[in-house]
């Protein structure tokens, strides 16, 4: 029940996204679609007991994964799908955990919390140039003769 | 081939995708294209976060070099998508440069009503809250704290107050309404409850496309992005640290935590 109720809640939170970054109003359900897979994928992966960061990666791929399709088939930059998609993903509650524990004079906590926050963005972006990097291997593929 | 008018083409788009949140390389990507459509001998587009230098030269002429200073910031992905329209038509051939350019110029800014970005700084939250471990009454807590945060945001928006102030006062009121709310009722949790309407504000997308510039080579704007991102989570801590500060000293007895 949790995970349906996080899976509803992260394409309500990306299609809400994707209006202020301004996507185009016919994508925002596609948006809300990668997103609500990303936060599916991640939310199985906390619930099996993965490590954030990993549970981060593969949810950031399942994410890139679906916006390169989309982006296939709708014929639109992969961007419009990807930047509100991986939002369920992104560490924007950690960049303010950083701050908010230096605030509080927590340095443990502070410190804890900008490792994991490298971490994810980091695996991300890693995630993310797979994807990259396997469609467009797969493209070259289908052009030669 | 009319050099001018390409070069201003090639700013001009790179001007609109750097404005819009684009990633760097993609910047660089379409306005080497688009200078490329210009046969010049040699064609330099060199972008960083802060600004576009860009440079066409050929022997039967001088070369033209333009710098462009880019200071306002945001993410409008419909205008990354028009440009990129328009530079993929014109360099295949179907519209003339002055066409381009035409059009270039007529992309706008905001496409939807004020009343809808509201609705979507109140779905954020609540969408959110779920996925931090909430039940419904912190979506429901979430959903009213992100309706006052869309009212700070659009007030401070019509004042024009300066984007990091505005950080700070939006996070403020959320957590000043979030400890009001735990006040009523003292079952919800607040650490779900601030952390899912602060959503809209942190730089979450930011620091992910910091690290993807920095892995992609570009180290300035990769530095200057993560300083940005860092900058932004800082406003939006200040403000929530200040928020709980003010509102425990007058139900708690003061503390931060």
């Amino acid at each position: 029940m949790t995970l349906f109720f996080g899976v509803v809640g992260s394409f309500v939170a990306v299609a809400g996204f994707a209006i202020l970054l301004e996507t185009p109003g016919k994508y925002l359900p596609h948006a809300g679609i990668a997103g609500a897979i990303g936060g599916f994928v991640y939310l199985l992966g906390i619930e099996g007991e993965l490590n954030v960061v990993l549970a981060s990666f593969l949810s950031a791929l399942a994410i890139a994964l679906t916006s390169h399709t989309f982006a296939r088939i709708f014929k639109a930059p992969v961007t419009i799908f990807l930047i509100a998609g991986i939002l369920p993903t992104v560490p924007g509650a950690g960049m303010y955990q950083i701050v908010y524990y230096i605030i509080a004079n927590d340095s443990a906590k502070s410190s804890y919390y900008l490792i994991q926050t490298l971490e994810i963005a980091g695996v991300i972006a890693l995630a993310i140039f797979i994807m990259d990097t396997l469609f467009k291997v797969r493209i070259k593929k289908i052009e030669k003769p | 081939m009319d050099y001018k008018l390409v070069m201003n083409m090639a700013v001009m788009a790179g001007e609109l995708m750097l404005r819009s949140g684009a990633e760097t390389h993609r910047v660089e990507d379409t306005m080497y294209h688009i200078l490329r459509t210009a046969n010049a001998e040699t064609v330099e587009a060199s972008v960083m976060m802060t600004g576009i230098v860009a440079t066409i030269g050929n022997p039967d002429m001088e070369p033209i070099t333009v710098i462009k200073r880019v200071q306002e910031r945001g993410t409008n992905l419909n205008r990354i998508m028009l440009v990129n329209e328009i530079s993929r038509n014109y360099c295949a051939g179907e519209i003339s440069p002055e066409e381009a350019y035409e059009e270039l110029k007529g992309i706008g800014g905001k496409q939807y009503h004020v009343w809808v970005y509201n609705l979507a700084t109140v779905m954020v939250p609540a969408g959110f809250a779920p996925l931090f471990g909430g039940g419904g009454m912190e979506v429901l807590a979430a959903a009213v704290v992100g309706l006052i945060l869309a009212l700070i945001i659009t007030v401070g928006k019509r004042l024009q107050i300066n984007g990091f102030i505005l950080d700070t006062l939006s996070s403020l009121g959320v957590a000043v309404t979030a400890t009001f709310l735990k006040q009523l009722f003292p079952f919800l949790d607040n650490d779900i409850v601030i952390i899912s309407s602060i959503m809209p504000l942190v730089p979450g997308v930011a620091i992910t496309n910091a690290v993807r510039d920095t892995l992609h080579g570009d180290y300035i704007s990769g530095g200057a992005r993560i300083l940005e991102a860092f900058l932004k989570a800082a406003a939006v801590a200040l403000g929530v640290g200040a928020g709980m500060a003010l509102t425990g000293a007058f139900y708690i007895g003061g503390g931060l935590l």
